[in-house]
């Protein structure tokens, strides 16, 4: 099997997730996205380990940290989305924004 | 405590100066040289002090006259007396320095000193608008001519290479710079003397104390122009053009004033007028070329400063008994001679004062005049058409000074034979105020204070005339007095009947002032409000839009931050799309 | 062989990826990505690492996305179709993503386009095994204080504002 192929199709998965973070509005099915993205690197790992066999099995090791980080991570931002569901009702990511600067006299 | 101080300060330097010039009378012409300075590189500018005759009779005019008003000011003023005094005397040194520099620039010095200092004597009174006005004006048109006299030392100075005045003349010199140096000292003396087309200033520097008047702007600063020429006359001989062009203002001058005299309506402005045809007189004497006419003009100025100073001082003390110098109100208490009456020294002493300025035989004006009349018949007869160009001006000159002199007299000091007084010769449509009966009983006559120097100053303008050894011109004698009595006739023909036309051009005096305004104030002004509005709508208008500049693009970033997370993401993306490519574009 | 299958699972994975990302209901989405990460897992194991696939599986579809769909519930997630469920900036983001596309893509195809994959007789699960205890042992230890420290931010974030003093 050419190595492209899976490649490709890890960029594909990759840009997809790119996507939809950017594009999706529940901050839900942003970190949904994001998971597509690591499982595109995980593709990507694995393949490289596939062509390039060395002893010490880096790529499937590598996958398997990386597995290992998103679930931490999604733990943690699924605990921030609910508290972000908790302060303001929703969880729409578009409408929440308070990072914004507010104007002079709103703030104090 | 500080004001008598000064005040004898004052009264103590100019009894100085009279002794002063005592000492140095008869004494050998000499010069002395103080200091010096470095100007540039190659330029020496020495301090030097001279002594001769001119200087002999100017530190004696100066100081005479200056010591009556001194005198006559401890009585006459009673407000700042402290910086009043001061500061006359101060015009007092800075006048000798200029008598007695030998150093143009040292002479340059002291009329500059003179100048600030008449301006802010004039402005004495600076509650009052018209002293303001009066100042700033006196004070910018003499300062327009003391450029072109700072102009006219350096062209002279530097052609003759010296800025010595007794050196003067020792060099050769190119006749272009000579014309040139000269005729810009002439703009100097223009200015300050007041002659056309600089005249404006003097009638409106009257606002000024009465002394002031008669020191500075009848006496001595207004002559130092006649001693400025008379010192460097022999760079002036040797200057055709300019004495030509000499002749021709004054001459322009003396009539101009004399006409702008008879329509005056207060005795100050008269008096004032009067000095700028007198003066006109002396420049005329001095434009001939002729060592007669140069002290033809010297005597003039001599005797004019005795009776001009007196008759300023006597306008003072009617000022300062009545309250004004408007004919129309001193006129009110001629009803029963008040005026004469009760201020009887002053009433003699105006009487010399006018007849020696009219020229009555006897008197000091009619001798000095008479020798500048016969000077000018000299050179006339000697074919040059600036003599009679000369003759012909003071001839006419003389009448109508006899005729306002004739006028002023008659109308402040007596009543009026004409039916019903004379309604509306001087009000403009209030016939009930003639009849208005004025308190004169509180009227007197000033201190002696302020009458010791209007005797000293009588007896000069009657004795001055004697001065120059009596030599008499028969002919011509009689016919400047035919000249005056022509000039006096119908001055007391028009005050017999009560009546007193003003031809509407002479009461405006030919219109100078207002067309001065528009033509130079206007315009000046509306530059200096276009500079301004350059200033703030075109240049502060850049420093403005830096600012605004600023500010937007504050405002144009703080658009970025959206607060929205996934905006903030899709730049950071979007970003390393870019860098990528970038790198790739670089790399390849 | 492996080829055949590994395109099965990875068109599964394409488009399960792309229903994820562009589905109107939000529950739809989330059982779009189980499909997509067993597709993913799928492709692992046509790749000879089954270990990874397995632990794919466990760990992906059977906690994270139990994870997310606890998540969605909480949060209330509406069950009907919402058309707005995309910003407004979706076709800038689209065209941002193709465009990281194509750049990855050349990337890629310039770098290993003539390269092949040799075939692998043996499993994987013995080789991953010492790799982790031998050489990966120090990022081992480190991750599992990451775990811990993720547990504990967990609990500290989900804890309410002390309104009630509890």
């Amino acid at each position: 099997m050419p190595l492209i192929i899976p490649l490709l199709l890890a960029v594909a998965l990759f840009c997809i997730g790119v996507y939809g973070v950017l594009a999706r509005r529940n901050a839900i099915t942003m970190l949904m996205s994001f998971e597509l993205m690591l499982n595109a690197v995980n593709l990507n790992l694995i393949a490289f380990d596939a062509w390039h066999v060395d002893g010490l099995a880096t790529g499937q090791t590598l996958a398997v940290f990386v597995i290992t980080i998103a679930a931490a991570e999604i733990g943690l931002g699924l605990a921030i989305v609910l508290l972000l569901f908790r302060g303001h009702g929703h969880v729409d990511a578009d409408a929440a924004r308070d990072l914004l600067e507010q104007e002079r006299g709103a703030e104090q | 405590m500080i004001a008598t101080a000064w005040r004898v300060v004052g009264v103590g330097f100019s009894l100085l100066v009279i002794l002063a010039a005592g000492l140095l009378y008869g004494v050998d012409p000499q010069q002395t040289a103080f200091g010096g300075s470095f100007v540039g590189n190659d330029v020496f500018i020495t301090y030097d002090l001279r002594t001769d005759d001119l200087t002999v009779l100017l530190l004696a005019v100066v100081g005479v006259v200056s010591a009556c008003v001194q005198l006559y000011s401890i009585g006459y003023l009673n407000e700042r007396v402290a910086s009043y005094t001061a500061l006359v005397t101060l015009f007092t040194l800075s006048m000798v320095t200029v008598v007695v520099s030998d150093s143009l620039f040292l002479l340059l010095i002291g009329w500059e000193l003179m100048g600030a200092c008449s301006y802010l004597l004039i402005g004495h009174y600076w509650e009052r608008r018209d002293a303001r006005s009066g100042a700033m004006k006196a004070f910018l048109m003499t300062r327009l001519g003391d450029v072109g006299f700072l102009f006219g030392i350096f062209v002279l100075g530097l052609g003759y290479d010296t800025f010595k005045i007794s050196e003067l003349g020792d060099s050769p010199i190119s006749p272009g710079a000579l014309t040139t140096g000269t005729l810009l000292i002439l703009v100097g003396v223009i200015g300050k003397s007041a002659q056309v087309p600089l005249q404006t200033w003097l009638p409106d520097a009257m606002p000024g104390p009465s002394p002031v008047s008669a020191l500075i702007h009848a006496a001595t600063m207004v002559a130092a122009g006649v001693f400025l020429i008379a010192r460097l006359y022999d760079v002036f001989l040797a200057a055709e053009t300019t004495l030509t062009v000499l002749a021709v203002v004054a001459c322009v001058t003396m009539l101009f004033a004399a006409f702008c005299a008879m329509a005056a309506v207060e005795v100050k402005r008269v008096l004032a007028w009067s000095t700028v045809s007198q003066l006109a007189i002396m420049f005329a004497g001095l434009s001939l070329g002729t060592d007669d006419g140069r002290h033809a003009a010297l005597f003039h100025l001599l005797t004019h400063a005795a009776f001009k100073g007196l008759l300023f001082l006597c306008a003072g003390v009617l000022l300062h008994q009545v309250g004004s110098a408007a004919f129309v109100v001193l006129r009110r208490y001629t009803r029963r001679g008040a005026l004469r009456k009760r201020m009887p020294v002053t009433f003699v002493t105006m009487t010399i004062g006018l007849a020696a300025l009219a020229g009555v035989p006897g008197f000091a004006g009619f001798f000095s005049k008479d020798s500048v009349v016969e000077a000018a018949w000299h050179h006339a007869r000697d074919g040059s058409t600036v003599g009679w160009i000369v003759l012909v001006s003071v001839c006419l000159t003389a009448a109508l000074t006899a005729f306002y002199c004739v006028r002023l007299w008659l109308w402040v000091f007596f009543r009026t034979p004409a039916l019903a007084g004379a309604l509306g010769a001087f009000e403009d449509d209030d016939p009930m105020a003639d009849l208005e009966e004025p308190d004169s009983s509180k009227l007197h006559e000033g201190s002696w204070l302020m009458l010791a120097p209007l005797i000293v100053l009588a007896l000069g303008a009657v004795g001055l005339g004697y001065a120059d050894g009596l030599h008499l011109n028969w002919a011509i004698a009689l016919a400047t007095t035919v000249l005056a009595v022509f000039g006096a006739l119908p001055a007391y023909s028009l005050w017999r009947r009560g009546a007193d036309p003003r031809p509407v051009v002479l009461e405006r005096e030919f219109g100078v002032d207002p067309a001065y305004q528009r033509v130079l104030v206007v315009p000046v002004e509306w530059l200096a409000r276009l500079t301004v509005g350059g200033d703030r709508d075109v240049i502060g208008a850049y420093v403005r839009a830096t600012g605004r500049a600023g500010v937007l693009a504050s405002a144009g970033f703080r658009k970025l931050q959206t607060g929205n997370v996934q905006t903030y993401l899709t730049a950071a993306v979007v970003g390393v799309v870019a860098l990528a490519i970038l790198a790739g574009v670089i790399g390849s | 062989m492996t080829t055949a299958l590994f395109s099965i699972a990875g068109a599964v994975a394409l488009l399960a990826a792309v229903m994820v990302v562009t589905s109107r209901r939000i529950v739809h989405a989330a059982l779009w990505l189980v499909v997509a990460l067993g597709a993913v897992a799928g492709c692992f194991g046509a790749l000879h690492a089954e270990f990874v696939a397995l632990v794919q599986i466990l760990v992906y579809v059977g906690a994270i996305v139990v994870l997310v769909l606890f998540a969605l519930m909480l949060t209330k997630a509406p069950t009907n179709p919402l058309p707005a469920l995309t910003t407004r900036r979706s076709p800038f983001a689209a065209v941002v993503a193709l465009v990281l596309a194509l750049i990855l893509g050349s990337g890629v195809v310039l770098a290993f386009g003539n390269e092949k994959l040799k075939p692998v007789p043996d499993g994987s699960a013995e080789a991953v095994g010492t790799a982790v205890f031998r050489t990966w042992v120090l990022p081992f230890e480190v991750l599992s204080v990451l775990l811990l420290a993720a547990l504990i931010g967990a609990i500290v974030l989900s804890q309410r504002t002390g309104k009630k003093g509890d």
